[in-house]
C-alpha cells in the first residue's frame, strides 16, 4: 500500500491528534458529588475492577476506539493506494472482442461478458489524478469493440465511470473477428493528439489491450510489436457442435424437389451424436441423428481439424418458406446451432420475345419450361417506357431476335444477330461461311449442347470488351459471348438464327433452354437472401413513399425508408436469424442471416495469438485489480468505529 | 428555674413536645446490674443504705453501728450487720458522631443522630439518670458529663444545638478519651454512621467490657443506602478530601450495595460477638418509631 498524497494526511494528522486528546482530557472534567465517605465507593469500584475484565481497557476504550476512527480518516485522506503502477499516465486502448465465438457460455455467463468484466477492472485499475496532487499521473483509455467491423465505444478519456458504462453498453455480435481494422483505428486515435494530450504523442506508444477468445481470422496480416499488446484470453472450453455450411436449392427439373445440404462440425475432443432437424416455416419435417466425429488435434505439421458430418436432406415444398436446419443438443456456443435458408416458389420465366417474326426461334422457345411467351414487334418494344418496363419486371428474359433497339431497359437479354448499341461493343462488319472452331461445353450455357455442326452463313464480326465472357469462337469473330453492363446481362449471339444451320440441330433447343435458366438464374441471384452477419439488407426499387418495417431475432426491430434512390438498406444484420422486411401492401419478405463460419465456431481459447510477425502469448492471470484506491474503505471503517465508540458510550452511561 | 423557659423551645427545634410527652413514661434500661456513684433508683452491686436487704457479715470495729441487726444479736449474741444492696443510679453515656460526613444526607445524618440523642438524653434526664454526651469528631470534641436530673435539659438542647457537624472522624481516639475520662460504668449508646477509614473495631473494643453495656447505633442516609447517581462522577469524600472517580454503572451500583450490606454485617456481626447491640437507623426514617417502637423491642428503653 502507498499513499497518493501522504503530506496532507500528515499535516491533518498532526493538528487533529493533539485536538482529539484535548477534546478527551477536556471531556473528562467529571461532575464533583460531596459523599460521607468514599470508602465504600472505593472498595465497590474495586470489585467491579476486580470481577470485570478488561476494566482497565474499558476506561480508555472510547478514546482507543476515537483515536482508530480519526487514524481512519486521516489515513483516508492520505489517499492510500493498493499496489500503486508508478510512472507516468499511460494510455490505453482496450480492444474487446464480439464476435460470435464470444456469445459461448463456457466462461459464466458469456465470454464477452466476461471480458467486460476484465476490462472494467483494469479501467478501475487506472490511475485516476487525484485533484489534491499537483502532478497528472492520471491514464487514459480508449474502448474498441470489434467483430468483422470495429467501432470505436469509448474515445480516450480518464473517467473511469463513463469507460465503464460504455464497456457496459457493447452488445454481443454474431459476426467474425477481425482485428485488422480495430488495429488500424485504434493507432489513428492514438497518434492523434488533442488539445487536451498536447505533448503526450510524444510519450510512449499506447499500450493495446487485447480481450478476446483468440479466434481471429486475420491474426497473420497484423503488424504489431509485441510488447505493444497484452492479450487476455478468455474461455476454457471448445466443445461446441457447429453448422458450417449450409445450403438449399430447388432441382433444376422438378421445381418444387428442394434439396437441403448442411455441415457440421465437432470442434470438441469427443464424438458427439446430435440430432438435426429440418423445419420449414416452423414446422418440423425431418429428424435425424447423426455422430460427428472428435476434433483431430494438431499434430506435427499438421494442424487441427475439426471433424465433421455433411447432411443431405431432400423435400418436397412448392411455396415460399423459410428453412431451418438446427442441431438439438445444446452446447457452449448457440449462435452456430441452426442456419437458415429462404426458399422462393419455383419460378418459370416469362419471356418477352421483340422479332419481326421467327417461327422457328418462337417454337424453340416456346418447348422451354417457361411461363408464357410474349412476342413483341421491334416497334412496339421500343415504344415501351424503359424505366417502366425495368421497374415492372414483368419478363425475366427479353430475346432480341434481329433488332437494335432504341433503348435497353435493365434485365436480361438474349440477343440474336446485331448487337444492341451502348455496350461497348462492336460490330464493324460481317463474316460469311463461318464454322465454330471452339466452344466451352461445361459453361451451364452450353452444357449437353453439340455445336460441332454449326454453320452460319452470315454473322456479324463481334469487337467485344475485355471483361466480356466469350462462349464460343468462329474463327475470325466470337459467336457467343457473355457481358454483363449496367445491372443487365447479355447473351449475344453474333449471328441471325434464320441465316445458319442452328435450327435443325437439337442442340439449339437445348441452348434456348440453357440460355432461358440461365439468364432466370440471373434475376434470383439479384436477389441475394443468404446473407452472411454484417452484411446488410439490400432492397431496390422501393416506391419514394413507402416505409418498411424489418423485424429480427432478439427483438431487433426498424422502419426503413428508401433514399431518392429507391434503395432501401438495412445493416444491422448483428445477430443470426431471419430477418423479416414488411412492405405496407406486400407479404414480408425474408432475409436469413448465418454465420457458417468454421473459424468462429471454433471456439477452443488460444493460448497465444500469432501475428504477422510476432507471438503473444495470454497473459497468465486475469486482470490484476492495481491501483486500487483504499479511501472508501477506510471511511467506512472510521463510520463502523464511530458507531461502535457510540454504542460503547451508551453502554457504559446507561445504568 | 428560670433558664427553663428558653431551652424548653430549644429543645423543642430537635424533639416534637407531645413526642416528649410520651417519653415521659419511658426510662432506660440496662441488661446488666451496673455500679453507680450516687444513691439512685437502681439495683446495684455494691452493699449499702437501701431498703433492699442482702446479706449479713460479722461486726468489726468501726462498723456503723445503725446498721447491727440487734434481733440477731438477741438471738445469737453475736453482733452482725445487716447489708443493704444499695440502689444507685445508671451511667449513661452518649457518644454521637460530629464529624463532617454526619452533615451528609438529605435528611442529614447529623440532625437525625442529634435529635435521637435529645430524644434519649431526655429520657435519661427525667429519670435522673447519670447522663454524659459526648460529641466527637477528632477526639471528644464536647463533652457535658454527668448531668442529672431535668434542670440539665436546656444546656443539652443548647450543645446539641450549637455544635456543627464538620472536622474529620477519628473514631479511635474519640473512644480513648471518653473511656479515659473514666464515667463509670453504665450504658454506653454510639450513634455514628461508622463509616471510618482507620476502622471502628479496636476503637469499639475499648468501650466493650463488663462494666458498660454498649449500644450501637448506625445511622446511614437514603443516598448511602440506595444511592441515586448517574454519569461520570468525582466523589468528593467530605472530610478528608479523598476523591473516587466512579463511572456510574449497573454493575458499580449492585457491588455499592452488595458492600455496603456486607459492611454493615460486619459491624452487626462483631457486636453481637461481643455483647453489643446493634441497631441500623435510616435518617428518613422518625425518630418517634424508632425510639417508642424499636428501641423498646430491644429491651434498651422501657
Amino acid at each position: 500500500m502507498e499513499f497518493l498524497t501522504p503530506l496532507i494526511g500528515l499535516y491533518a494528522s498532526a493538528v487533529a491528534v493533539p485536538l482529539l486528546l484535548l477534546l478527551y482530557f477536556l471531556k473528562l472534567r467529571r461532575h464533583e458529588v460531596p459523599v460521607s465517605s468514599t470508602l465504600l465507593w472505593k472498595r465497590a469500584v474495586h470489585d467491579l475492577q476486580v470481577n470485570a475484565p478488561f476494566q482497565k481497557l474499558r476506561r480508555n476504550l472510547l478514546l482507543v476506539l476515537q483515536l482508530l476512527a480519526l487514524a481512519a480518516i486521516l489515513a483516508s485522506l492520505a489517499g492510500p493506494v493498493l499496489a500503486l503502477r508508478r510512472g507516468p499516465g499511460r494510455r490505453y486502448v482496450l480492444l474487446i472482442d464480439r464476435s460470435a465465438s464470444m456469445n459461448a457460455t463456457d466462461v459464466v455467463p458469456t465470454r464477452l461478458d466476461a471480458a467486460k468484466k476484465q476490462a472494467k477492472a483494469f479501467i478501475e485499475s487506472m490511475r485516476s489524478g487525484s485533484t489534491l496532487s499537483w502532478r497528472d499521473q492520471s491514464d487514459h483509455a480508449m474502448v474498441i469493440a470489434f467483430d468483422q467491423r470495429a467501432g470505436v465505444v469509448c474515445n480516450f478519456t480518464s473517467d473511469k465511470r463513463q469507460l465503464a458504462a460504455r464497456i457496459d453498453a457493447i452488445e454481443p455480435g454474431d459476426g467474425a473477428s477481425r482485428l485488422g481494422e480495430a488495429v488500424t483505428v485504434a493507432r489513428a486515435f492514438a497518434q492523434s493528439s488533442g488539445a487536451e494530450d498536447a505533448g503526450r504523442a510524444a510519450e510512449k506508444a499506447a499500450q493495446l489491450v487485447l480481450f478476446s477468445d483468440g479466434r481471429i481470422g486475420d491474426l497473420d496480416g497484423i503488424v504489431i510489436d509485441a510488447n505493444e499488446i497484452l492479450f487476455h484470453a478468455i474461455g476454457k472450453s471448445a466443445d461446441n457442435v457447429g453448422i458450417t455450411a449450409m445450403s438449399a436449392r430447388r432441382s433444376y427439373e422438378r421445381p418444387e424437389e428442394v434439396e437441403v445440404f448442411a455441415s457440421l462440425a465437432n470442434f470438441g475432443s469427443q464424438p458427439v451424436t446430435r440430432d438435426v432437424q429440418l423445419a420449414v416455416g416452423g414446422n418440423v419435417h425431418a429428424v435425424r441423428s447423426v455422430t460427428i466425429p472428435a476434433c483431430r488435434p494438431a499434430a506435427d505439421h499438421m494442424p487441427a481439424r475439426a471433424g465433421e458430418v455433411i447432411l443431405n436432406f431432400s423435400l418436397s415444398h412448392s411455396d415460399a418458406g423459410v428453412l431451418e436446419v438446427r442441431q438439438l443438443g445444446s452446447d457452449a456456443l448457440s449462435c452456430d446451432d441452426a442456419a437458415w435458408g429462404i426458399l422462393d416458389p419455383p419460378r418459370r420465366s416469362s419471356v418477352l420475345l421483340v422479332t419481326r417474326g421467327n417461327p422457328v426461334l418462337e417454337s424453340a422457345l416456346r418447348a422451354c419450361p417457361i411461363a408464357r411467351l410474349d412476342p413483341c414487334s421491334p416497334a412496339g418494344f421500343d415504344a415501351l417506357d424503359p424505366a417502366v418496363f425495368a421497374a415492372r419486371q414483368d419478363y425475366d428474359v427479353v430475346v432480341l431476335d434481329n433488332h437494335v433497339p432504341a433503348h435497353l431497359p435493365q434485365g436480361r437479354y438474349l440477343v440474336f444477330g446485331a448487337p444492341p448499341s451502348g455496350l461497348d461493343v462492336n460490330a464493324p462488319g460481317e463474316l460469311e461461311n463461318q464454322v465454330l472452331v471452339d466452344w466451352r461445353a461445361q459453361h451451364p450455357v452450353l452444357q449437353h449442347v453439340n455445336m460441332t455442326n454449326l454453320f452460319a452463313a452470315r454473322s456479324h464480326r463481334l469487337e467485344l470488351p475485355r471483361d466480356a465472357e466469350v462462349l464460343a469462337e468462329f474463327s475470325e469473330s466470337p459467336a457467343l459471348a457473355l457481358l454483363r453492363r449496367h445491372g443487365s446481362t447479355y447473351l449475344l449471339v453474333s449471328f441471325d438464327v434464320l441465316q445458319s444451320n442452328w435450327p435443325f440441330e437439337p442442340g439449339f433447343v437445348l441452348f434456348c433452354y440453357n440460355a432461358l435458366s440461365f439468364l432466370s438464374a440471373q434475376v434470383s441471384s439479384e436477389r441475394q437472401r443468404g446473407l452472411a452477419v454484417g452484411e446488410p439488407i439490400t432492397i431496390e426499387d422501393v416506391p419514394a413513399d413507402a416505409v418498411l418495417t424489418v423485424r429480427g431475432p432478439d427483438g431487433i426491430q426498424a422502419e426503413l425508408k428508401p433514399d431518392p434512390g429507391g434503395t432501401v438498406r438495412f445493416p444491422g444484420t448483428h445477430r443470426v436469424g431471419v430477418y423479416a422486411v414488411a412492405t405496407p401492401d406486400q407479404a414480408p419478405r425474408f432475409y436469413a442471416v448465418n454465420l457458417l463460419d468454421p473459424q468462429e465456431s471454433w471456439i477452443e481459447p488460444r493460448e497465444k495469438i500469432e501475428l504477422a510477425d510476432a507471438v503473444v502469448a495470454a497473459e497468465k492471470e486475469g486482470v490484476q485489480r492495481a491501483n486500487m484506491p483504499l479511501w472508501p474503505l477506510l471511511a467506512l471503517v472510521a463510520l463502523v468505529l464511530v458507531c461502535v465508540e457510540w454504542l460503547a458510550y451508551n453502554l457504559k452511561v446507561r445504568i | 428555674m428560670s433558664a427553663t423557659k428558653p431551652t424548653t423551645r430549644k429543645l423543642s427545634e430537635l424533639l416534637d413536645p407531645q413526642f416528649m410527652a410520651r417519653l415521659d413514661s419511658l426510662d432506660l434500661l440496662s441488661r446488666k446490674v451496673l455500679q453507680g456513684k450516687l444513691q439512685g433508683e437502681r439495683r446495684s452491686k455494691r452493699r449499702g443504705r437501701s431498703v433492699e436487704f442482702a446479706d449479713h457479715r460479722p461486726y468489726v470495729v468501726g462498723d456503723d453501728l445503725r446498721f447491727v441487726d440487734w434481733n440477731v444479736y438477741g438471738r445469737l449474741e453475736q453482733l452482725f450487720l445487716k447489708l443493704f444492696l444499695e440502689e444507685q443510679d445508671l451511667t449513661v453515656h452518649v457518644l454521637v458522631d460530629a464529624s463532617a460526613s454526619m452533615g451528609v444526607g438529605e435528611p442529614a445524618k447529623g440532625l437525625f443522630a442529634k435529635r435521637l440523642t435529645a430524644a434519649l438524653g431526655y429520657i435519661s434526664l427525667v429519670n435522673s439518670n447519670r447522663l454524659t454526651i459526648s460529641l466527637f469528631g477528632d477526639g471528644v470534641r464536647t463533652q457535658l458529663a454527668n448531668l442529672r436530673g431535668r434542670n440539665y435539659l436546656p444546656q443539652m438542647a443548647e450543645m446539641l444545638l450549637t455544635t456543627d457537624c464538620d472536622g474529620l472522624s477519628d473514631f479511635e481516639k474519640a473512644c480513648r478519651d471518653a473511656t479515659a475520662a473514666r464515667l463509670g460504668s453504665g450504658i454506653t449508646i454510639v450513634i455514628s454512621d461508622f463509616l471510618f477509614k482507620q476502622g471502628y473495631e479496636s476503637a469499639l473494643r475499648r468501650l466493650i467490657g463488663a462494666h458498660y453495656d454498649l449500644y450501637v447505633i448506625q445511622v446511614l442516609s437514603p443516598q448511602e443506602i440506595a444511592p441515586e447517581l448517574a454519569g461520570d462522577l468525582k466523589l468528593l469524600d467530605i472530610e478528608d478530601g479523598d476523591v473516587a472517580e466512579i463511572t456510574v454503572s449497573s454493575a458499580l451500583i449492585k457491588y455499592y450495595k452488595r458492600n455496603l450490606a456486607a459492611y454493615c454485617d460486619e459491624l452487626r456481626n462483631f457486636c453481637t460477638n461481643r455483647g453489643a447491640v446493634y441497631v441500623q437507623a435510616n435518617s428518613a426514617d422518625s425518630i418517634e418509631s424508632l425510639v417508642l417502637n424499636y428501641l423498646r423491642r430491644i429491651q434498651l428503653l422501657r
